[in-house]
């Protein structure tokens, strides 16, 4: 066999669709297995568009004539399936006569391939997002229960590790007769009530730098002084009780059911710390807290309770008026104070 | 039915294996393979890709009013869901899957039967 013929036997066999073209008409020369395979066999006198129509005449022309090369694709069912071939047109010269080499690549599975990534990512983009947006709602969730700069920590570090802060102050708030109210009032009610004066707390104490810790049912906890240290600790609780008294008074005055509150307002040292390891929460306790809820157990409704240190720390806008030695769990007695803002001072009083 | 079977079974660099197999074994049946006639490759692909992620536990979710709807216009019979349990069923076992794991497909399907067949 002759090199001519064992060439050619190849170019039949090959995978690839191969098709010689004469450029002047664009006559069928030479058609290799495959293709015939795959466009059937046109007849000696069939041209290119005859088996193509879908071909842009014009641009394989010009682009032939200009660089020698035009690469295109089809497309055409075979036993229901869609088959795709790339073809590519190249100018050649053959014994001074103008002929185009055209090459038939079969891409159809490239194509559903392709389909396929397509399909697969815009499910993966699709759950990323619907991720991103959990995490979102887990963050603002924690941010809830701890402040930001103990969360960051949580998150990088995956654990909290107990801090001391000292000196901070702490204001402990509960409602009068809250046992009676939770026991004739709607769930419902009570729960909107609570979040509704909760939220009014929150939003006065973040003014005056408090950060609130928790509530327990009808008992709020904020502090002042933590994360970050802050000078006027005591000014800032006593600034955001005497607002807390202010906001419930104006609000009974316009709602069907009067809260009464009483708030105990202490100085010390906190713990600040994750406590729990599957229903974890963030948490305070130390010397300050203890204080806080004893003090508070001596204020009469409607009034804050204050030991000596916030006493002599606040300003002069504040009084103090004496209400005797108590036992605040430390060394002895210790006297407390009725904290009041003073009436000249009450006229510039916002919130 | 939980991640497992679709990261266990390589994820979607094998699943992806799976589904274009599945994809030929559909079209060259005689009684599935006109239903896919003249839908557009890319849709069948969409489609099948979607469906065998979902079915092994993989990152796709169709609700059966989606599924309803998007076959409400075909005219299934028993007989068709039946060959198609069969096609799957061999086409997972042929890509290596145990035979309780198929199992497990299988019952994933016919929960679905109704959403499909008249």
């Amino acid at each position: 066999m002759s090199i001519e013929a064992i060439n050619e036997q190849l170019l039949r066999a090959i995978g690839v669709g191969v098709a010689l073209l004469d450029l002047r008409d664009l006559k069928f020369r030479f058609l290799n297995d495959t293709f015939t395979e795959w466009f059937g066999e046109p007849d000696a006198e069939a041209r290119l568009f005859d088996l193509f129509p879908a071909l842009d005449a014009e641009a394989l022309k010009s682009a032939l004539n200009d660089g020698g090369r035009y690469a295109t694709e089809t497309s055409f069912k075979v036993r229901r399936r869609t088959m795709t071939v790339a073809m590519d047109f190249n100018r050649a010269l053959e014994g001074g006569e103008r002929i185009a080499v055209l090459v038939c690549q079969n891409v159809t599975r490239i194509k559903e391939l392709e389909s396929m990534i397509d399909s697969y990512s815009m499910m993966v983009e699709r759950n990323t997002r619907e991720i991103k947006r959990e995490k979102e709602q887990v963050e603002k969730l924690l941010l809830n229960m701890m402040p930001r700069s103990v969360y960051e920590e949580y998150k990088t570090f995956g654990v909290v590790t107990p801090r001391l802060y000292n000196p901070v102050s702490v204001l402990t708030l509960d409602f009068c007769g809250f046992g009676e109210l939770a026991a004739t009032l709607d769930p419902g009610v009570i729960v909107s009530e609570l979040n509704d004066i909760y939220s009014a707390f929150d939003r006065i104490g973040e003014q005056f730098g408090c950060e609130r810790i928790k509530t327990i049912g009808d008992a709020y906890i904020t502090v002042s002084g933590m994360p970050d240290p802050q000078p006027d600790h005591a000014m800032s609780v006593a600034n955001a009780a005497v607002r807390f008294l202010r906001y419930l008074k104006h609000r009974n005055d316009s709602h069907p059911i009067a809260w009464k509150c009483r708030i105990g307002i202490s100085s010390g040292a906190v713990i600040g710390s994750v406590v729990g390891v599957q229903k974890y929460i963030y948490d305070v306790f130390g010397p300050a807290v203890t204080q806080a809820l004893r003090i508070r157990s001596h204020a009469e409704p409607m009034t804050i309770a204050a030991d000596e240190a916030i006493a002599q720390a606040v300003d002069t806008r504040f009084g103090g008026v004496p209400m005797g030695a108590h036992d605040l769990g430390g060394e002895g007695k210790a006297e407390i104070f009725r904290l009041e803002m003073l009436p000249e001072a009450q006229q510039g009083l916002s919130a | 039915m939980d991640q497992v079977l679709f990261h266990k079974y390589g994820g979607f660099a094998k699943v992806s294996r799976i589904v274009l197999d599945l994809y030929n074994r559909l079209l060259d049946d005689d009684d599935l393979g006109p239903f896919f006639e003249n839908v557009d490759m890319s849709r069948i692909v969409d489609h099948q890709t979607k469906f065998i992620a979902s079915l092994l536990g993989g990152p796709a979710s169709y609700t059966d009013d989606q599924i309803a709807k998007m076959h409400r216009h075909l005219t299934i019979m028993p007989a068709h869901f039946d060959t198609l349990i069969e096609i799957l069923s061999e086409t997972l076992a042929d890509h290596g899957m145990e035979a309780a794991d198929i199992a497990a497909v299988r019952q994933e399907l016919e929960a679905r039967r109704k959403l499909l067949v008249e």
